[in-house]
């Protein structure tokens, strides 16, 4: 690794977030160091989602909802007005919840998001179609049917093309909300292998309820409770020996 | 299904109530069954009715009577194809001008309006579905008809009156009723329907397939050609089809505003007339058992045949989607 790339990808100051009155967010500060996976539990609620979806600008969609404070990306506020939400959005990617494959071929699926900002060339576009899909140990099972819908795919497919629709467009952040909870055990153990192999090349903020999940694939991990981050802390310390009560408590089932 | 024992006095009541339920059940499916029994009942009745009506006109001009242009009670001479004609096109421009101002409309209030204003515009956009088409009538007489006769159809002619092709579509007097007027009043008419419909249609797609679109980087105009209108193609098509029928018969926004000349030309601006305005002109007038009568029972005929003929194509173009 180059010494001239930064150790945080991400670093929050003072975040609070508004969904109208209700204040989901408060005084958020965490800093998401670069090429690390980041795993944000807590229960339902908690607005470990509604943080992510900051990251993106993902409210901007929805009226009403607002943030204050710092979100510093490659030395710029992301909360700026005026900030470029299209080319916000390429840098930092999202995968979601459920599998959402647009409804046109597995092919177009990745090369939808590239088309966006870049032109690339037949020969390109094929080259780059092939080395996402190959990344998400997707390749051999898709090569011959590049054409057909990509919703033929089953689910755990679905959602490693998702993935990999995200990382075609060279991201550097990627967010991802809950990627397994639709999944059965196999292709979750497939997705977190992934996500092993994709942190050598991005930061990765990943929400899950799934303990074990956070204990497996995460470097640090956030505990938020009612809006509020109680704690964060290397994986290891935060499953064995967390500081605050209301994380022990959490980790060990007696909440949530 | 038992009933619970301790709710039953004795056990020789039993075998009863249980009798009483089964009979029961058997009239509730009777009853409902009877009610499904009316719809082909009806269905079958409206197509005899307009068939055997019409059939003295099929037998004196032949099958050909669909396709003669000529419309005559004082040489009671008829065919329908000045008639069908008028309809076809008056839906055609109806459906044309209504499917981009239902969708643009649709989609914005989906994907781009504040809640509160959505509210407001969505209520209008019902409230306008339900105004009676005989409103939409004297709209259409009162205000396009004139607009069309003073400005549109002049400003057509001074501009394009050398074009080859256009000048075509635009001749002939400046009356300001025809084909175009019809069809604007038409799709003044379909459009809040085909709103209303594909606004569910938009409602209904998972707001986290169009947050992955944005969530790449894609515009508004991205999310919609590439994400929402694939999606939402077969309801996007229903919607048209539920426009198309109720143009297809519409008969008094029509009537006030089509000028009812059975004839057949290019002009879109020249006065033609429809099936159904046809009918409801010269129906109080056609003494019962003539010849002429049973031409416009014919017409009803084929009405109802090119509504089906749309409703299967809306079928069709449906399962291609899938």
């Amino acid at each position: 690794m180059t010494e001239t790339r930064p150790q945080v990808a991400l670093a929050v100051r003072n975040l609070n977030f508004y969904y109208g009155q209700n204040h989901a967010l408060h005084d958020i500060s965490i800093d998401f160091p670069a090429r690390k996976v980041t795993a944000m539990i807590g229960p339902s609620g908690c607005g470990k989602s509604t943080l992510l979806r900051i990251f993106n600008r993902m409210y901007d969609l929805y009226p009403g909802q607002r943030a204050t404070g710092e979100v510093l990306f490659d030395g710029r506020n992301i909360l700026e007005t005026g900030l470029d939400l299209n080319i916000l959005r390429a840098r930092i990617g999202m995968v979601f919840q459920k599998p959402t494959p647009f409804p046109m071929s597995i092919y177009d699926n990745i090369a939808f998001g590239v088309r966006l900002h870049e032109r690339l060339n037949k020969a390109d576009m094929d080259a780059r179609v092939q080395d996402v899909l190959t990344r998400v140990a997707l390749w051999n099972e898709v090569r011959d049917r590049l054409n057909a819908p990509a919703a033929g795919l089953s689910g755990g497919q679905q959602q490693r093309l998702c993935i990999a629709r995200s990382i075609a467009t060279r991201p550097e952040v990627l967010l991802l909300d809950e990627p397994t909870s639709a999944l059965d055990p196999i292709s979750t153990a497939r997705i977190e292998e992934l996500l092993d192999e994709l942190k050598e090349e991005f930061t990765i903020a990943i929400v899950t309820h799934n303990m074990q999940q956070a204990a497996r694939c995460a470097d640090q991990v956030a505990f938020f409770y009612m809006g509020r981050l109680i704690e964060v802390d290397t994986a290891d310390r935060i499953f064995t020996n967390p500081r605050q009560q209301q994380t022990q408590d959490y980790i060990t089932g007696r909440f949530g | 299904m038992t009933l619970a024992p301790a709710r039953q006095p004795d056990k020789v009541s039993a075998p009863e109530s249980k009798e009483k339920r089964s009979s029961a059940d058997t009239a509730f499916q009777a009853i409902v069954g009877g009610c499904s029994l009316i719809v082909l009942i009806a269905l079958g009745g409206l197509v005899v009715l307009m068939g055997v009506g019409g059939q003295e006109a099929f037998r004196t001009f032949g099958l050909g009577f669909t396709f003669r242009d000529v419309w005559n009670p004082v040489t009671n001479d008829y065919g329908a194809w000045a008639p069908l004609f008028g309809t076809i096109i008056s839906t055609l421009i109806g459906v044309l001008i209504a499917m981009p101002l239902a969708f643009g409309t649709a989609f914005w209030l989906t994907a781009i309006a504040p809640p509160k204003v959505a509210a407001v515009v969505g209520t209008a956009v019902q409230l306008l579905a339900a105004v009676p088409s005989i409103i939409f009538g004297m709209w259409g007489f009162f205000t396009i008809v004139p607009f069309m006769a003073r400005h549109v159809q002049p400003f057509m002619m001074h501009h394009f009156r050398h074009v080859p092709g256009i000048s075509l579509l635009i001749h002939g007097a400046p009356f300001g009723t025809g084909l175009m007027t019809a069809g604007i009043v038409l799709a003044m008419m379909i459009a809040p329907f085909m709103t209303a419909v594909m606004r569910d249609v938009f409602g209904a797609m998972p707001g986290m397939l169009r947050e992955s679109a944005y969530g790449l980087g894609a515009t508004r105009w991205d999310v919609m050609w590439k994400v929402v209108v694939p999606w939402s193609r077969t309801g996007m098509i229903g919607a048209t089809v539920l426009g198309m029928g109720r143009a297809l018969g519409e008969t008094m926004a029509v009537t006030f505003v089509i000028g009812n000349v059975t004839s057949v030309g290019w002009s879109l601006f020249a006065p033609r007339s429809t099936v159904a305005s046809l009918i409801a002109l010269q129906f109080p007038e056609s003494p019962a058992g003539s010849l002429r009568l049973s031409s416009l029972l014919a017409l009803g005929f084929i009405l109802m045949l090119l509504s089906f003929a749309s409703l299967s194509l809306a079928r069709m173009l449906r399962k291609d989607g899938k």
